[in-house]
């Protein structure tokens, strides 16, 4: 027994010092020009990473550097003409006749098994986004494209059911080209969940290298990208569960980027870390009450109290945006002219907006006979009291905390507001159903108005995204003439009395566009946003060599 | 004691049939289609009825269950409407994790209640029992969420001695495939296995401490020591044997207070387990994902709870296992 004490103590040295010389076990150090290793506290784990089988944030993140575009929209986000785009798989462009446009596809460009790209898998990439068994959500993006055929091998011609001016925008922004020859064989109604989408293979300036499904994607660059190869050896994107996490991880600096900081809590957070450096940059989405404008429930009728514009004005006016917005998101925040994100070139402050009066907005309900005769402090008519529930999603804290705020303010002027808080499926359900009165909603916007404005506000939109119903026949025509003007400006104009139609209309309260922060390490040089996709620029970024460190010089 | 265990199979291979079924039909009936992947945001009605179609989602949820249940039969688990997988695949990815925490946890809360427990029942009523009492009942009462959020902002943000999240370094260790990286997977399992460990470690002193003092009363105790029996061969044969039944019959109790913790720990310190999947899959309305996870969650329950049983009938010789009932006591 006495003897054999000191065996097993030595045992466990021997132990030890085999773990402590594996955690000291030298890996390769990287030294070429463009070491890097670019963490990214991700908003979320994808469930596939075929770009025509998703819209998933984190996915489009992956695919901005995996699967090119024939060419994409500049940093001023103009999607009218096609002046402001800049080439990256076509070398160029011409318009053959009013509605056919020809790319010609850069002979340098290789899909990363070696094959060269070629205009039969762009041909090829609009029939899978196009077929309805692909299910792909940006179908109904390409529906004025009625074809794309292959000239050549070098050369793809784009032709149009009609000319409008966003033409050339929606030839190339909606789609990544994706390789034939090893997409073809796959049936399309298996794409959504072929293995494809968990091992991409692309054409970009990153390549795949793993995806450890619940923790990290990681891919690496290609030196041999025909555009000049990246700036960051490797990128790596981890999953945190929240942004609370995605923003520890960042302050602990496990974490170079996390592209979207949200609320002012995090944003503070990620200030009072020595290494992060915070990028503002316009947010896509705009948040909003929508008011339900027919009965609850029962689509065929009228809503008791929505239906009426001028309560509706009344509403709008008796909320005061502008303090919501200041105490609730400080200059993350502001608010909108209308149903749209700041990312939006139409974005005008000048546009008409209701103003915040709550003297008028009592007036207007009084004249509609919404009055508080039992002065029981809320208005009531024919004995039925101004009263109604607004539905909002439990996983959003700050618009479970702006219905409170909205509650308050609609209380001092005698209306009364419930609020049901719902997980986001049950939310839609009751949305889709009309099964509600009023709800805060968020919707995320392209760059192009054309899109997301006539899906959700025209009347097309009725029983699509369009819950409240709204029907406006002179919206309708005034957002249809200006998606077909043939100038920016024009087009701009036309707009302008679209959102100020609309405003006056008030089928919803405009409550903020969200700005966006990123916070980035700032060892990380040149570092550029495009607002619309901020991993688009990715491959301009550097870390410069004497900013490196340890997780830089890493190999694999 | 084999007719017993296969009783005990058979009902145990019962009550998650019962769970299966449970879950299967409420996560059915919950409000939300999983087709709507972003929330309120927009999906074309189109597409959804056509996902829904591919999935088999448009059968009546008889026809959904008898599938699932052939489907199961045959060892497939079902496909993930969000994770655009085969479920066997991320529980196979998941599982590992949850066990490797749950297990490091269940260790750290037995060794160290029972040491804390036994060590305080000998020193009873003197300062390191009253010190240490108090400090056991006031991490016992903390919320397991506080508590990770304490660790990790003090050990991880502020200190920095310990990763603030994920399974290992995904720069070095995507995988464990040196002595390094198995040596960075335990780093990262410390902070959420402590989290887990020191709430229950903390509640095993206690139960083991009153279990220690209550068996010293015994009179076999006193004629061991009445008998001149050493000090040490009184307290571990005599004391601390009998004193362990208490502790195993809360072995058998954790499990589920492990899965269930194991839920919140793995979205606090961001680790790929199966809680976290769990969770991810209720909000997507992803079912088979849901029902595979409950079945494998219950198989983890009732197998602990059935090891715990077999450990109570080795350990304690008053308990007899007869062939007609379940379990009864003896007394001698």
């Amino acid at each position: 027994m006495l003897t054999a004490m000191p065996r097993r103590y030595e045992l466990l040295s021997i132990l030890l010092i085999v773990a402590a010389l594996g955690a000291c076990e030298r890996r390769k150090l990287c030294t070429a020009p463009d070491c890097g290793t670019l963490v990214d506290a991700a908003i979320g784990e994808p469930g596939t990473l075929l770009p025509a089988s998703t819209e998933d944030i984190t996915a489009r993140d992956v695919a901005e550097q995996l699967f090119l575009k024939l060419a994409d929209v500049g940093m001023s986000l103009n999607t009218v003409g096609d002046e402001d785009f800049q080439p990256v798989l076509a070398q160029r462009w011409e318009w053959d006749g009013p509605s056919t446009l020809v790319f010609h596809i850069d002979p340098r460009a290789r899909w990363h098994d070696g094959q060269p790209v070629t205009a039969v898998d762009v041909a090829f990439t609009f029939d899978a986004y196009t077929d309805s068994a692909v299910a792909s959500p940006f179908r109904a993006q390409l529906r004025r494209i009625s074809s794309v055929t292959a000239r050549d091998s070098l050369t793809a011609v784009f032709r149009f059911r009609e000319r409008y001016p966003e033409m050339f925008y929606d030839a190339v922004y909606h789609m990544r080209v994706l390789p034939a020859h090893l997409l073809r064989s796959v049936p399309r109604d298996q794409w959504r969940t072929a293995p494809f989408g968990r091992q991409p293979i692309g054409d970009g300036p990153y390549r795949f290298v793993s995806w450890q499904a619940g923790q990290a994607i990681e891919l690496q660059s290609d030196t041999t990208f025909f555009l000049g190869r990246p700036g960051i050896r490797r990128w790596i994107l981890r999953f945190p569960p929240d942004p609370g996490v995605a923003v520890t991880q960042l302050v602990a600096d496990q974490a170079d980027v996390r592209e979207q900081l949200i609320t002012p809590e995090l944003i503070e957070r990620a200030r009072g870390a020595q290494q992060v450096k915070l990028y503002p940059y316009p947010g896509n989405t705009y948040t909003y009450v929508s008011f339900n404008l027919r009965a609850n429930g029962d689509t065929a009728k009228p809503h008791p109290i929505f239906s009426e514009r001028e309560v509706r004005r009344a509403l709008t006016m008796a909320v005061d945006r502008a303090s919501l917005v200041k105490s609730t998101l400080g200059d993350v925040g502001r608010v909108p002219p209308g149903p749209m994100s700041s990312l939006l070139w139409i974005w005008d402050p000048e546009i008409r907006q209701l103003p915040y009066d709550t003297t008028q907005a009592s007036r207007h309900l009084n004249a509609r006979g919404w009055r508080d005769h039992d002065s029981d402090g809320v208005r009531d008519r024919d004995g039925q009291p101004l009263t109604f529930r607004v539905v909002v999603p439990s996983t959003s804290q700050l618009r479970r905390q702006y219905a409170r705020l909205l509650q308050e303010q609609f209380r001092r002027i005698g209306v009364q507001v419930e609020i049901d808080e719902l997980d986001p499926r049950a939310l839609t359900q009751r949305l889709v159903s009309g099964n509600f009165d009023a709800a805060i909603l968020s919707r995320s916007n392209d760059p192009s108005p054309s899109s997301g404005i006539s899906q959700t506000w025209t009347s097309a939109g009725i029983g699509g995204s369009n819950y409240g119903r709204y029907s406006s026949p002179e919206f309708d025509r005034l957002v249809d003439r200006a998606i077909s003007a043939q100038s920016r400006d024009q087009s701009k104009q036309l707009w302008r009395a679209a959102i100020e139609t609309i405003n006056a209309d008030a089928p919803a309260i405009f409550l903020y566009a969200l700005g966006n922060v990123a916070g980035i390490h700032n060892r990380v040089d040149n570092v550029q946003i495009r607002p619309d996709s901020w991993a688009s620029l990715l491959r301009t970024w550097r870390i410069p060599h004497d900013r490196q460190i340890d997780r830089d010089r890493v190999e694999r | 004691m084999m007719a017993w265990l296969l009783r005990r199979l058979v009902a145990s291979v019962a009550i998650i049939f019962a769970v299966v079924t449970f879950v299967f039909v409420l996560i059915h009936l919950a409000p939300g289609e999983p087709c709507f992947a972003g929330g309120e945001n927009f999906t074309d009605p189109e597409i959804c009825r056509l996902l829904v179609r591919q999935f088999g989602l448009d059968q009546p949820i008889l026809v959904q269950y008898w599938r699932y249940l052939v489907e199961l039969v045959r060892g497939n688990l079902g496909y993930s409407f969000a994770l655009h997988r085969p479920v066997g695949d991320a529980i196979a990815d998941t599982v590992p994790f949850t066990l490797q925490l749950a297990g490091t946890a269940l260790l750290l809360d037995f060794t160290l209640g029972l040491g804390l427990g036994i060590y305080q029942a000998l020193r009873a009523n003197r300062l390191p029992d009253v010190v240490l009492g108090n400090v056991t009942l006031f991490v016992y009462s903390l919320p397991t969420f506080w508590l990770a959020l304490i660790l990790l902002f003090l050990f991880g943000e502020k200190l920095r001695l310990f990763p603030v999240g994920g399974a290992s370094d995904p720069i070095l260790c995507p995988t464990v495939d040196s002595l390094y990286c198995l040596v960075d997977r335990i780093w990262h399992l410390v902070l959420p296995a402590a989290t887990l460990g020191l709430v229950g470690a903390a509640g095993t002193a206690r139960f083991q401490r009153a279990a220690m003092l209550e068996i010293a009363q015994q009179d076999f105790v006193r004629t061991a020591r009445a008998k001149g029996l050493p000090e040490p061969r009184v307290v571990l044969r005599h004391q601390l044997r009998n004193a362990l039944l208490s502790s195993i019959t809360r072995f058998g109790l954790t499990f589920p207070f492990l899965l269930t913790g194991a839920v919140l720990v793995e979205t606090i310190f961001a680790l790929p387990g199966m809680g976290r999947l769990t969770v991810d899959a209720i909000l997507q309305r992803d079912y088979a994902v849901v029902t595979a996870t409950a079945l494998i969650a219950s198989a983890m329950v009732v197998t602990g709870s059935l090891i715990a049983d077999i450990l109570l009938a080795l350990a304690d010789p008053r308990i007899r296992v007869h062939e007609d009932a379940a379990l009864d006591i003896v007394t001698a």
